[in-house]
């Protein structure tokens, strides 16, 4: 046998023994969950544990001592790393800053290569748009209809179109994620309103591909890396500066991303643009001068890709915000910065679970008597409008990209 | 069968003994087993497990010939209990590739019988992608691929087997003489350390299998059996932290490995003469700090992995004198003291179905007993057919993992322990939260097993052998154990020290990193919050305890 030979040999007996190799940045990865000791203070914040109870989600604790331990046998565990929503709540008390939720996509991505079998039927409704269209969602067909919904969307909320700027060379990339590209719709046209408002030098892509996090989350590590280097590709062509996003899953994603594979371009939601880029003092003082400013009481989610997966720093950055807009009066919820149970792809296999979990962020909205929830992630949005739709909640839910551009002054 | 009369007592619980105490039984003899200890207490159960091509006794081509049948025996008889791991050998430079040439032809000689290829060389980026820790300057690797089997299932399920044959298997039960007449073995004298007392029992023959205790038995019996006992040590990792298995040369030359295993790494081993009391063995300084420095060389962030604890055994190596210690050879000998005595030295692991094979021949002809071996044909218990985990998990309500750990412990007999959470929903807790264990096994193997300890439960369970060294699961364990054995409250708090004592034995040498803050937990618990280390229950310490 020759080297090449031997080595698809060895490929096959990997195979056979259910290995696939960590790579470099995986062993990062590792080193982290080795540093558990068993203390199990994170059980009682997991707030799926919560939801549903130990027997059916053996925690984060059981994570790290139990399942990560023994590569061949991640198959194993598949009745129960999917119900991880990937919140971090665990790696933030964890006196020992173990990453559970990195785990998880490792052993996701194992159980993808040598047991697909395993891996939730459900999840194959987003694998196929996102390796046929690059795309976590079904692209519309008809981009006509796309468009009516967009105008439908932005007359309901009393927001401007602003035309699509797609430019060879800009400062900014504005990356909007799949689901304000093909869904929440609403999403992307305010965040151009806001860029356009500010007179900020950015560019769309020519054509929209997903981060890859979707992929990654599911397992799929071959897709997710492709979409991430299609997306790097283009990146570093355009020579940008900065990424801007409105979805909290891409400002963690792209900036771990970026991290790990030297992007040298760093990602920012909007709200750190805003607060930092743009400065709270002109916001403000434009802010001021609006005529749309109704009085407004608003209660606020922090999305885990946000709070916990990037910073903290952007939610306080989005109370500051609020607080420069004249006529918004906020009541904190007691679960504030607790998971929506939109994350994880968990909704795509187990619905009750998902369900289960924000259930405890819709009884402290409602007790608020807020009568909007703001937030800047277009997937909690759409986790808890369901769920506060359900309950028969007269809360109304807002993007708060969407929200801020509502309250911008005409641009003059 | 009588209690107090046999055809044969083997002497010792360790893999060969039990191996032997399973033949003889299968071959229908009057059996009975003692061990001082529990079963698989000593040597085996510091061993790497690891069922070998034999590779490292390429001088020795019988002994290769004699381990490639054995693993092919032992893949057919205990499948359930064995694990495959591929093998990289880096190499940093050439001079090592030239100087090994004689492994590959010799490991590759059997390799088909065993059902793996031959050796074959990998590229560097082949072996880089294999494995990424491996030092970025090596030139080529060789790769292989061995069996391992977990040594204290193996040793227990001998016993449990000889037991479903017929034989007595007594633990705890210490040899301290021989009645003899003319000159011969009449009857063995042993003190039962369970009830106290000392008893005897009539046999004719005594097969010696003390391992690297056996000079002492014989001794014991007036006769000389010369043994060169070799201390290895093993460091070992949590989880698994390599994606296959690495051999190197060691600082002197030697080979050494890091070996998943399990869900461990074990890296090893070290090879010293010694004249240490086996019972008071613990890794020293300097072997953990040679096998460091070794693997080092080709895992250069090793150091950075988490280190839970080591341990330390005794080969006991045929008395081959004069040469260094990698020259002995790793067969074994048979010695017929021709009193009613027969003693081995020498022998590994791997060998012990073999060993009992050639005594149990020699037990039978001297009886004049016609019977013939069958070890290598029926399976041990569990192994009898395949387990279909996915659909237990989901008709007993138990987690996919839990069982697929329960699985590879117990095969087919799984199923004895699900059953009993019918009855018992809430045996369905998970008791040891790293390996993890439920109740049901436990109960289980307290009624079936005849554990007497916590310590017994860990080799049985691998109970509290996960990261936190049993700092989650001791006090619960204890209570159950206790409730099944009725034990008392002083009962209780002594077993929970001993077992604190010997998860301490091998963490503390090695002590350092994650496992630091890991201990800081423990003492936590059990001294400030369990008071432990005030409690007036009669315990002596241990040896290598503080203050002893
Ligand atoms: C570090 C290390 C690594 C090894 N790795 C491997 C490997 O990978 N593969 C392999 O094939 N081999 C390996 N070996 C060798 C192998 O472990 C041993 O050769 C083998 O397990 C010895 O088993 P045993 O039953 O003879 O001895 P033991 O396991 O020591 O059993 C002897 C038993 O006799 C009992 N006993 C002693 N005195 C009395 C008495 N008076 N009355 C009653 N009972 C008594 C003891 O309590 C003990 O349980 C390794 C050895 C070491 C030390
Ligand atoms: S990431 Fe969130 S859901 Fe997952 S284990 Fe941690 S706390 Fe629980
Ligand atoms: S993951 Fe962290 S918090 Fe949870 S048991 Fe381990 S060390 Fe404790």
């Amino acid at each position: 046998m020759n080297e090449d030979e031997a080595f698809e040999y060895v490929k096959g007996t990997l195979r056979s023994e259910r290995i696939t190799p960590y790579h470099p940045y995986e062993i990062e990865v590792v080193r982290s969950i080795e540093k558990c000791i068993n203390c199990g203070l994170c059980i009682n914040h997991c707030p799926v544990v919560a939801a549903v109870g130990i027997d059916r989600f053996s925690g984060p604790r059981s994570i790290a001592v139990e399942l990560s331990r023994s590569p061949p046998e991640y198959w194993s565990t598949a009745d129960i790393v999917y119900l991880c929503t990937g919140c971090g709540t665990c790696r933030e008390v964890c006196p020992k800053n173990v990453d559970i939720p990195e785990v998880v996509n490792l052993i996701r991505a194992r159980i993808f290569k040598h047991r697909p079998d395993l891996v939730p039927k459900g999840f194959y409704v987003v694998q196929e748009p996102l390796t046929e269209y690059n795309l976590a969602f079904q692209p519309w067909e008809d981009k006509e209809e796309k468009s009516e919904s967009r105008d439908m969307r932005l007359e309901k909320l009393g927001l401007p179109y602003v035309q699509d700027r797609v430019l060879d060379k800009a400062e900014i990339l504005f990356y909007p994620g799949c689901q304000a590209e093909e869904r929440a719709q609403e999403v992307r046209e305010a965040a151009k309103v806001i860029l356009d408002y500010f007179d900020v030098d950015y560019t769309l892509l020519d054509e929209m591909s997903c981060c890859g996090l979707p992929a990654r989350l599911m397992g799929d590590d071959q897709t997710a890396r492709s979409l991430a280097d299609r997306l790097k590709k283009k990146v570093k062509k355009m020579g940008i500066k900065k990424v801007v996003t409105t979805c909290a899953g891409c400002t963690s994603n792209l900036s771990d991303l970026s991290y790990y594979f030297d992007w040298g371009v760093p990602t920012v939601h909007i709200l750190e643009f805003l607060a930092e880029d743009i400065g709270l003092q002109r916001f403000g003082e434009d802010m001021a001068n609006s005529s749309r400013l109704s009085p407004v009481h608003v209660t606020v989610h922090d999305p885990c890709h946000l709070i916990r997966h990037t910073s903290r720093q952007i939610m306080d950055y989005a109370l500051e915000i609020l607080r420069e807009i004249p006529n918004v009066r906020v009541t904190e919820s007691e679960a504030y910065d607790s998971c929506c149970g939109g994350g994880g792809l968990v909704s795509y296999h187990s619905r009750d679970v998902a369900d289960a979990v924000v259930k405890e962020n819709i009884e402290a909205i409602q007790k608020t008597g807020a009568e909007r929830l703001v937030t800047p992630c277009p997937l909690c949005t759409a986790q808890i409008e369901n769920n506060l739709f359900k309950s028969g909640s007269s809360v109304e839910v807002d993007d708060l990209t969407v929200f801020i551009a509502q309250r911008l002054p005409k641009k003059g | 069968m009588s209690d107090s009369e046999f055809d044969v007592v083997v002497i010792g619980g360790g893999s060969t003994g039990t191996a032997v105490a399973r033949d003889c039984a299968m071959r229908g003899l009057r059996t009975l087993l003692l061990e001082r200890d529990d079963i698989a207490s000593a040597t085996v159960g510091t061993c790497a497990g690891m069922i070998s091509s034999g590779l490292k006794y390429r001088n020795e081509p019988d002994i290769m010939e004699l381990c490639s049948e054995e693993v092919v025996h032992f893949n057919h008889i205990a499948r359930h209990i064995m694990m495959k791991i591929p093998i990289l050998a880096p190499l940093l430079d050439l001079s090592d590739a030239a100087s090994d040439s004689g492994y590959i032809d010799a490991y590759s000689e059997h390799a088909e019988e065993r059902e793996v290829p031959a050796m074959m060389f990998l590229t560097p980026e082949a072996t880089l992608e294999i494995e990424p820790m491996v030092h970025p300057d090596v030139i080529a690797s060789v790769y292989y691929e061995e069996f391992f089997i977990d040594p204290f299932r193996l040793s227990l399920l001998q016993a449990l087997d000889a037991i479903n044959h017929g034989a007595k298997v007594h633990t705890y039960c210490e040899v301290i003489g021989f009645e003899k007449t003319g000159g011969e073995i009449q009857g063995v004298v042993f003190y039962n350390r369970i009830t106290g007392t000392t008893e005897t029992v009539r046999t004719k023959l005594v097969v010696n299998a003390t391992g690297p205790w056996a000079h002492k038995l014989a001794r014991m019996n007036d006769s000389k059996l010369d043994l060169r006992l070799n201390k290895g040590t093993h460091v070992i990792l949590d989880r698994r932290v390599v994606n296959v298995g690495i051999t190197a040369r060691a600082l002197d030359g030697r080979w050494v490995y890091l070996f998943p295993h399990e869900n461990t790494t074990l890296l090893g081993t070290t090879a010293l003469d010694t004249w240490e009391d086996p019972d008071r063995l613990v890794a020293s300084f300097d072997e953990i700090e040679y096998l460091l420095q070794s693997i080092e060389a080709v895992i250069p962030s090793i150091r950075e992995s988490r280190i839970i604890r080591t341990m330390a055994g005794i080969r006991p190596l045929v008395p081959d004198w004069k040469v260094s210690e990698d020259k002995v050879t790793r067969g074994y000998q048979i010695v017929d003291h021709e009193n009613g005595m027969i003693s081995f030295t020498g022998g590994k692991l791997v060998m012990c179905r073999h060993m009992a094979q050639d005594v149990t021949d020699l037990v039978c002809k001297k009886l004049g007993v016609k019977a013939i071996c069958k070890t290598h044909e029926k399976p041990l218990p569990g192994n009898e057919d395949d387990v279909d985990v996915e659909s237990l998990s989901v008709e007993y309500g138990i987690s996919l993992h839990t069982l697929e750990r329960m699985r590879a412990r117990r095969g087919t007999d799984i199923v004895k322990i699900l059953e009993l959470t019918k009855e018992h929903p809430e045996w369905k807790t998970t008791i040891c939260t790293c390996e993890p264990v439920i109740e049901a096994e436990i109960r289980y193997a307290i009624r079936e097993e005849f554990p007497q300890t916590l310590n017994d439960l860990r080799r049985r369970l691998r109970l509290g052998t996960g990261p936190c060294q049993g700092t989650s699961c001791t006090y619960k364990a204890a209570a159950i154990l206790s409730e099944e054995l009725d034990l008392e409250g002083d009962d209780f708090l002594v077993d929970i020290l001993d077992f604190k004592a010997e998860r301490w034995k091998g963490i503390r040498p090695s002590m350092r990193g994650e496992q630091l803050a890991q201990e800081e937990l423990a003492q936590g618990i059990y001294t400030c919050v369990g008071n432990l280390d005030q409690s007036d229950v009669d315990y002596d310490l241990k040896p290598w305890e503080e203050g002893a």
